[in-house]
């Protein structure tokens, strides 16, 4: 019983991280169909940044999310102008997009490669190795951090999209992209800025997996099937599902994790995506499109 | 039907210099070996044309799901891989010959194409690119684990018994008649009602379900057919390298490739990805046996991806027929 608790508050932990992660390409998706399979392949860079910055100027990678916030924020922004945008109006936008990232996805890939080897990296401040204990429970104190960082970016998030008028034009495009552009939304500047948001939140996450577990360059792919999996569980487009979508597995995977080994963990979310596919195509929380 | 008329008027006009042509390369490929027979061994030559075939068969038979239909499928590893699996192991707990054994192997990938493509195809849009990825990395866990198979240390077939001069022969008659076919069954489909449906599916899949057409039906034979030559590709190209290993069949690098290959070429046309995949596998052995393959070449890879789908959508073959510049012998659609 107190093992199966134990569990529930690591996979609880862990789903507040990957909810963040995935959020970005939730809101992506949403605002304007782009499905950025390059968002790991931004969240490994950040890392990367987070890293070097905690290696060579000693720079406590919590801290970092200050550097990255704003440095993916201005990537994602520069990207969409020059990238996306010409692509508007393609017919099969969301397919154009995809090929795009996956070709921007390689081209990260490599440079992070060419530049950095192949190399397991992973920062190791002070609190990566020590566990606090709460009673019989303990959870690791990098990972209360990272939750913590984690769940107040996505309270923030919610309150700009819900309190602000820039927030509201972002749900409004989200629920109906012509008729928010009717009503006067700069719809275009809009998906810059959710672009630019999504990014933001790559590279803040990237922070927090820089001492989280060990990354490569190539190591992207398996996050991003991850990712890609838990937001279809969610429901396409859906902010909320994808936040669902994550605890869910999360909580899955660490039990799956404890029963079967650590390897076969990621298999929950890909077993996951397919049993959707077939149960209920649309996820938790999506609308039927068409 | 007018349209369907009109293909055919085109397609049963009577003998061709293109015709020519194309039949003259073909029987030239054929008796190329004879000659190797002949005169001192050129195996490379002949690699590098084996290699060539296998990517056309395999772009060829992508191009029906992911450019006919217009379902990019990060996938096709699997079958590949499934193809080489099936055949090794019968070859290693059997005997059986992979040449024998190829079209079961093809078979196999074809069965399993069908149960995903049931999951997977009956929801419009991009869950199924994402399905394909995520198949494509659980094959690799089990594969990766699964001892009986070899696990990640893979598994080691026995070398073809032929003499060392002529041992790439078979696989070069092999991987041609692979080639051949997927190209004629491409060519058949573009030409027949099913394609005509798959291209209605690409441009507007909800007008061509409101026209009647059965779409996710269409979707899953068509990818059920493409997993076919990805089937029959692995279980040859496994007997080829003598050794399976999960790192050289799955990886999204492969899965990468036939994408990029249609790209180039021209998805959704015959010919793109014949022309694709001679160009991508001809530059590979130029600039890779010559430069050295470095971590660069992912980053040169993505970026050609970039620059095609920003600036030539319609690949070469596309480019060429916008300017109304598309030679005859390379018009096959």
């Amino acid at each position: 019983m107190s093992q199966g608790l134990q569990v529930l508050i690591l996979g609880l932990a862990l789903g507040g991280v990957y909810a963040l992660m995935a959020i970005g390409v939730s809101l992506t998706y949403g605002v304007m169909r782009i499905l950025n399979l390059a968002h790991a392949a931004f969240m490994v860079l950040g890392a990367y940044v987070a890293y070097w910055a905690f290696r060579i100027l000693h720079l406590d990678p919590l801290l970092s999310i200050f550097i990255n916030g704003p440095l993916f924020f201005a990537i994602g922004i520069l990207l969409y102008r020059t990238l996306f945008v010409p692509l508007a109006g393609r017919p099969r936008y969301t397919e154009a997009t995809l090929l795009l990232s996956f070709g921007l996805a390689m081209g990260v890939e490599g440079l992070m490669g060419a530049w950095w080897t192949g190399i397991y990296r992973a920062a190791n401040p002070a609190y990566a190795t020590r566990s606090l204990s709460l009673g019989s429970f303990y959870i690791p104190e990098g990972q209360m951090y990272a939750t913590g960082v984690s769940l107040g970016m996505l309270l923030a998030l919610w309150l700009f999209l819900h309190r602000t008028r820039i927030g509201r034009a972002i749900r409004a495009t989200m629920q109906n992209r012509t008729a928010a552009q009717i009503v006067g939304v700069d719809v275009e500047g809009i998906s810059a800025l959710a672009f630019g948001l999504g990014m933001a939140s790559a590279g803040i996450s990237g922070s927090l997996l820089s001492f989280l577990s060990p990354f490569f360059p190539g190591k992207h792919w398996q996050w991003i099937a991850s990712l890609l999996s838990l937001v279809v569980l969610g429901g396409m487009g859906s902010l909320i599902g994808t936040v669902v979508g994550a605890m869910v597995l999360a909580v899955t995977s660490v039990y799956v994790s404890s029963a079967l080994g650590p390897t076969w963990s990621p298999a929950t979310f890909y077993a996951a995506l397919f049993l959707v596919l077939l149960l209920r195509p649309q996820g938790l929380f999506g609308r039927k499109e068409g | 039907m007018a349209l369907l008329d009109q293909t055919r008027a085109a397609t049963s006009s009577p003998l061709e210099a293109r015709s020519l042509i194309l039949a003259g390369l073909t029987v030239g490929l054929l008796l190329l070996p004879v000659v190797q027979v002949i005169t001192d061994g050129y195996n490379y030559v002949l690699h590098v044309l084996t290699v060539i075939f296998m990517y056309i068969a395999l772009a060829s038979g992508w191009n029906i799901i992911g450019g006919y239909a217009g379902y990019t499928s990060l996938g096709h590893p699997v079958f590949f891989a499934l193809g080489a699996y099936f055949s090794g192991v019968l070859l290693v707990y059997r005997g059986w010959s992979p040449f024998w054994t190829a079209p079961l192997a093809g078979l196999m990938a074809t069965l399993f194409g069908l149960v995903i493509g049931l999951i997977t195809l009956r929801t419009r849009g991009p869950a199924f690119v994402i399905s394909t990825i995520a198949l494509l990395l659980l094959a690799r866990l089990v594969l990766d684990n699964w001892e009986w198979v070899g696990g990640s240390n893979g598994l080691s077939l026995p070398m073809i018994g032929w003499p060392y001069r002529f041992y790439k022969i078979p696989f070069y008659y092999g991987m041609l008649i692979t080639a051949l076919a997927a190209v004629w069954t491409s060519y058949r489909i573009r030409h027949s009602k099913l394609g005509l449906f798959l291209r209605a599916i690409a441009m507007d899949e909800v007008k061509a379900e409101v026209a009647g057409v059965h779409t996710s039906m269409c979707k899953i034979i068509a990818f059920a057919i493409s997993a076919f030559f990805a089937g029959v590709c692995g279980a040859l190209w496994g007997y080829h390298q003598t050794y399976l290993r999960p790192t050289i069949f799955l990886t999204i690098g492969a899965a990468a490739d036939l994408v990029l290959i249609n790209l180039v070429g021209g998805r959704g046309t015959v010919a793109g990805p014949v022309l694709g995949a001679a160009l991508r596998i001809g530059l590979d052995e130029l600039v890779v046996n010559q430069l050295g393959s470095t971590e660069l070449n992912i980053t040169a890879t993505g970026l050609l991806m970039i620059l095609i789908v920003l600036f030539f959508p319609g690949g070469i073959i596309g480019a060429l027929r916008e300017r109304g510049r598309l030679p005859r012998l390379l018009d096959w659609d």
